[in-house]
């Protein structure tokens, strides 16, 4: 239950063989992360919505351990222990399990243990090249294993910071939307929300303090708020500061005041998140809707142009890739391309590869700085699966 | 011997005395059977009954796994250990005992926070500045999970606490807590706070029926008798 049965076990070791074949070839370091890892750091970087699906344990010692449930992050680990600085590229490659609890009953497109295989490459300056490289080589790594047939889909997120960068509201406003980004229902309620009025009323906080601060002057602020507290024999404790407070304070006091988002804005946004094209037409339609002049955005149009020109020169066939701009809200560590590639034999919900650009999880997971980073996987035993089926 | 009705009331502190109480009301006494520490007992003057103590989280696992039919438990951990409760159990009526609120707690000094709304903006400038999701602290992992989830808010990482929560954020372990509390003098005492839509259970004492036990009609009979003796019809569904 759950497992692959032991008969696909030489087929998957000899597809494994083929993957990682095609990996090194291209100079992806073959590596093997534990599968155990520290909880601490899956839970800290994605969330307490992954956790439902990870296996988390504590040993004798009273560590909180977990079996890992990808290994993009065990993979980052392993980048930190041999490079700690951060100040170098390296290309990795896997083949391993991946545990996953399945909460609505484990079956054979989701199991709860199942083997990954893919690259990373860390720290590699052109990010559109670095990009292009790594969906054009998980391509090979399929059609090498076997795979024909595939749809294709690709998205940006660096493409969604540029729009929410050129819409005129409070830089807390679009931290909060791109928070909420991959929450579609949230989305837009908070769309919705900014749009008709004050985005949180001061009344329920202390009125006089509020009206006091000076949001030019967050020193002052921070002052104002350790002498309320000590007045209200509020001792401070915990790990937020007078000042991150002042600030929490600064936002809720500047939000009663501004202005609702503009419904010009709102609806660009709207229709940025709900564009859904073939690749091929993706750059003119999204010029034409945001329009010219936006300096932010035209950069992150021109990247999305190269990334798509150097597809394209690396011999993919782009006219059945279709381009969604709201694809890759549902993970949170990516931060611009993404990719994923389906099978219509197994359906949306079962990818057989996946993967995109996460240069901010480095530094969560301890890096001292961002670190440009991008990768994808395969799921071996849905790889297996279809490629199986094709041939009957 | 299987048709006798099992159930089980809390084996130790205020619980077990106010149950106690609360049955002597409808003069029912509870007698321990055997040896003077025994975890068996009876009803006085009520037949077909078996009482058996054991501690009110144990309760909750002995009605949903059957082996209890009858049991005296705190709604919260009615709430917080089974899934689906309303296939396992059903909550027959509320005792007005063991009274207490599951609430979410944030320290005093955090004045920028009064909703769990407030939470969501805070834990995006945390992470910014701290590189991590805020931590609860908390023995209700479920009930925190789905009340959070519930209230769309989502940056947060339960570390499980058994005891001494309300310290958790002076000691730096945790920023906020869900804990159980009466008086909320503890909270206090702790420089804590309940948010303003932060109670996620009333919780109190409840006589709690298995749904999941094996209801022949001798066990029934004697559940009928027992119900009736304290005054509560059985609902409908269990006839």
């Amino acid at each position: 239950m759950g497992t692959a049965p032991p008969a696909n076990f030489e087929a998957l070791e000899a597809q494994a063989r083929t993957l990682l074949a095609v990996f090194i070839a291209a100079g992806h370091e073959a590596v093997a992360p534990p599968i155990i890892q520290p909880a601490g750091v899956f839970l800290d970087v994605l969330g307490e919505s992954l956790r439902g699906r990870t296996y988390v344990f504590t040993d004798l010692n009273g560590e909180e351990l977990c079996l890992r449930p990808d290994l993009t992050v065990p993979t980052c680990r392993l980048y930190l222990e041999r490079h700690a600085a951060a100040d170098r590229d390296a290309y990795y490659s896997y083949n391993g399990p991946a545990f996953r609890f399945q909460p609505s009953g484990a079956d054979a497109a989701h199991p709860r243990e199942f083997r990954q295989a893919g690259i990373e490459a860390f720290g590699v300056a052109d990010r559109e090249d670095a990009d292009a490289r790594t969906l054009t080589l998980v391509l090979t790594a399929l059609a090498q294993a076997g795979l024909r047939g595939w749809d294709l889909k690709i998205g940006d997120l660096a493409l969604f910071d540029a729009v929410l960068a050129a819409a005129d509201m409070p830089e807390r406003w679009r931290r909060r939307l791109r928070h909420e980004f991959w929450r579609p229902d949230a989305f837009r309620a908070e769309l919705k929300r900014l749009t008709s009025g004050p985005a949180r009323s001061a009344a329920a906080f202390p009125r006089a303090l509020v009206d006091a601060l000076d949001p030019g002057d967050p020193a002052g602020a921070e002052s104002l708020v350790a002498a309320h507290l000590e007045e209200g024999g509020m001792e401070l404790i915990g790990v937020r500061s007078a000042a991150e407070i002042a600030e929490g304070l600064l936002a809720i006091a500047a939000d009663a005041k501004a202005p609702p988002l503009s419904t010009a804005a709102a609806e660009l946004i709207d229709s940025y998140v709900r564009t859904r094209v073939p690749a091929p037409q993706a750059t003119a339609h999204l010029r034409k809707l945001v329009g010219k002049g936006r300096s932010g955005i035209a950069g992150a149009l021109d990247a999305f142009e190269r990334r798509y020109m150097l597809l394209e020169e690396s011999g993919l066939d782009m006219s059945g890739v279709e381009f969604s701009a709201e694809f890759g809200r549902n993970v949170g560590y990516y931060s611009g391309f993404v990719f994923e590639v389906i099978m219509a034999s197994l359906g949306p919900a079962s990818a057989v590869a996946g993967g995109g650009r996460y240069d901010g999880l480095l530094k969560a997971v301890g890096a001292p700085h961002d670190v440009a980073a991008v990768g994808g996987a395969i799921h071996t035993e849905r790889l297996l699966a279809a490629v199986r089926g094709g041939k009957r | 011997m299987s048709a006798r009705l099992t159930f089980a009331v809390p084996s130790k502190g205020r619980l077990m005395e106010q149950t106690a109480e609360y049955l002597a009301e409808a003069g029912l006494r509870l007698r321990k059977v055997g040896h003077d520490r025994g975890y068996r007992g009876e009803i006085e003057g009520v037949d077909g009954i078996d009482v058996a103590f054991v501690s009110a989280s144990e309760i909750v696992s002995e009605l949903n796994n059957g082996r209890a039919h009858l049991g005296v438990t705190g709604e919260d951990l009615v709430r917080e250990n089974i899934a689906n409760v309303a296939e396992r159990v059903s909550l027959l009526k509320p005792l007005g005992f063991g009274k207490a609120n599951v609430v979410v707690a944030v320290p005093r000094c955090w004045i920028d926070v009064s909703e769990v709304a407030d939470l969501e903006a805070a834990a995006v400038a945390f992470r910014r500045e701290h590189g991590r999701f805020f931590r609860v602290a908390t023995k209700y992992v479920n009930l925190t999970r789905r009340f959070f989830s519930h209230k769309r808010f989502a940056d947060y990482r339960i570390v499980e606490s058994l005891g001494a929560t309300e310290g958790t954020p002076a000691a730096g372990t945790a920023d906020l807590i869900v804990d159980i509390t009466t008086t909320g003098a503890t909270l206090a005492a702790n420089g804590l706070k309940v948010l303003e839509d932060g109670v996620i259970l009333r919780s109190q004492a409840n006589l709690v029926a298995s749904k999941v036990a094996s209801w022949p009609a001798e066990t029934k009979k004697a559940r009928d008798a027992l119900l009736a003796r304290l005054g509560i019809e059985a609902e409908p569904a269990q006839r």
